[in-house]
């Protein structure tokens, strides 16, 4: 089946852009969820859900180069943007079975009740075709949400943790040197 | 950031002109949403740079000033967004806090009539007081004002505010836990942080406070000031009084009460008021003209497509909802930003 829905749209198939929320930068402001509720008729595709009193911090689809809802999907609506590689619901192919939240390890998909199928994230497809970022990362002000090619964001994660283990060390040095 | 997150290149489906005033998450966000349909923005704030909160009171490890200066330069540059800085706007007169370095002052009434509609987002700069004795002693000052300076000066905008040895800061919201947590930063060395209710009811949430206190603040619930001890004009010490919680309050939450004979007092250089905000709406003293209401928290009454009283202006963010979270201010930034389109272009909005 997947190869169905992945064959002849494009050579590339799998992930293009990968996205990641930094849960150490994210301080639970709920822009992303705002800012996608706002173009989605105020139903947001990445939701901030409070772990404890005083933690709130968001999930969405994690777009899987290997999606198991893709696989799932029986009538093949479950599809891959070719472009961004992110997973969306075709909507008129969607028979609302939610197979694929069966499927989802991250428990992702969701029943909408106005269009009566399935529906999720699209990592902001329309905007992305425009050349813009997902509109999640465009405005979170803490810099917590990265969307990029995986090396990039490979790379961004790594210098972060980086500057976390040596700057304070390269701080107590100029300070010892006071 | 990204405020005009929805469009590569201004839009041509709006025709007017927009002044939006305050630069902060809903003003900025509005900002955006409104070029992209086409409308020539311009937006006044009385700080120096933009950002509002975001660039004067939230701590910079949390959001850094690069951030909201990318999406404003794309404002600026990509949508001929004009900025006027350090720049008032008020009807009648005014003083809040973050007043420093106001240069220019504009009568709102100037802008309503230039301007096809008007956005006020001018947020909650006056902080609530305690109203105890001692109060305007040297060293007692508002979380607004210490974090204020602390980011001011970072920007080389202000002489660096001192760093006192023990502090106490007074509240139990997310303003007294950055005001704690930047005290720490700083290198005071003993911050408490005192609460009236216990862990449970504080609005910053448990999981905040037992970060703050792994990080080395030292906690005191049931407990509120109620003297500042001075020596010379300067704060020596606070005498606060143990608290119990009883019956539950308006707010739902149990009511604190002193228990009587309970004082006791504590050493401090400095006291951190974060015991709330209000909201400055730029209606001030001697405004009769518009006509714009507001409620008896300083809040601006907007109807549900968030409008004013007055029908050329409109209003969002925490001027109208009292302290907010960033992600609420934007979401009623862009909605304020939608209702304006709609009603200028009196027709179908699409997204």
């Amino acid at each position: 089946m997947s190869v169905q829905s992945e064959g002849k749209a494009s050579r590339k198939v799998g992930l293009q852009e990968l996205r990641l929320i930094d849960y150490e930068r994210c301080m639970g402001c709920g822009t992303c969820e705002a800012v996608c509720g706002f173009i989605h008729d105020d139903r947001p595709y990445i939701k901030l859900y409070e772990l404890y009193p005083g933690l709130v911090r968001p999930i969405s689809c994690f777009h899987c180069s290997k999606a198991p809802c893709i696989e799932a999907c029986p009538t093949g609506a479950m599809s891959r943007d070719p472009e961004t590689g992110a997973v969306y619901v075709e909507t008129t192919r969607c028979i609302g079975c939610m197979a694929c939240l069966y499927a989802c390890p991250f428990g992702i998909p969701e029943f909408s009740r106005v269009s009566n199928t399935a529906t999720k994230c699209d990592l902001c497809r329309k905007l992305m075709h425009e050349g813009l970022r997902p509109a999640c990362a465009a405005m979170c002000p803490a810099e917590a949400i990265v969307v990029a090619p995986p090396e990039e964001v490979g790379k961004e994660v790594r210098v972060r943790v980086l500057k976390k283990i040596v700057l304070p060390k390269l701080e107590a040095l100029e300070e010892s040197r006071k | 950031m990204k405020f005009a997150f929805l469009c590569k290149e201004k839009g041509s489906e709006g025709r007017g002109r927009v002044a939006i005033v305050g630069a902060g998450p809903a003003g900025l966000a509005a900002a955006g949403y409104l070029v992209c349909k086409g409308y020539d923005v311009e937006v006044f704030d009385k700080l120096p740079l933009p950002g509002g909160l975001m660039t004067f009171a939230i701590p910079s490890y949390r959001i850094r000033l690069a951030t909201v200066l990318e999406g404003v330069e794309d404002l600026k540059k990509n949508f001929g967004v004009q900025f006027h800085l350090s720049t008032k706007v008020v009807c009648g007169k005014r003083h809040d806090e973050g007043d420093d370095f106001v240069k220019n002052e504009v009568q709102l009434s100037n802008l309503v009539n230039e301007f096809d509609a008007v956005l006020i987002a001018t947020g909650t700069w006056q902080s609530r007081k305690m109203k105890i004795p001692g109060e305007d002693a040297e060293g007692v000052e508002t979380a607004l004002e210490y974090l204020f300076k602390v980011r001011a000066h970072e920007y080389g905008l202000m002489p660096e505010p001192p760093v006192p040895r023990r502090v106490i800061v007074v509240g139990g919201g997310l303003s007294a836990v950055d005001a704690a947590e930047v005290s720490l930063e700083r290198g005071s060395e003993v911050v408490y942080l005192m609460y009236r209710r216990s862990i449970q009811q504080a609005p910053a949430g448990v999981y905040e406070i037992k970060r703050l206190i792994r990080k080395g603040v030292k906690w005191m619930e049931l407990a509120n000031p109620t003297r500042i001890i001075t020596e010379n004009g300067k704060v020596k010490a606070v005498e606060a009084i143990r608290m119990k919680l009883g019956e539950p309050d308006a707010s739902g939450r149990p009511r604190p009460e002193p228990i009587p004979g309970s004082e006791f007092v504590v050493e401090a250089d400095a006291v951190i008021e974060a015991i709330g905000e209000y909201s400055t709406p730029p209606i001030g003293e001697g405004c009769s003209e518009l006509g714009i209401e507001v409620d008896r928290k300083g809040r601006i009454v907007v109807d549900e497509n968030f409008r004013t009283s007055h029908p050329k202006v409109f209003a969002a963010g925490d001027v109208v909802t009292g302290p907010s979270k960033i992600g609420d201010a934007s979401l009623l930034g862009l909605r304020a930003a939608k209702a304006i389109h709609l009603a200028l272009s009196k027709g179908s909005t699409r997204l």
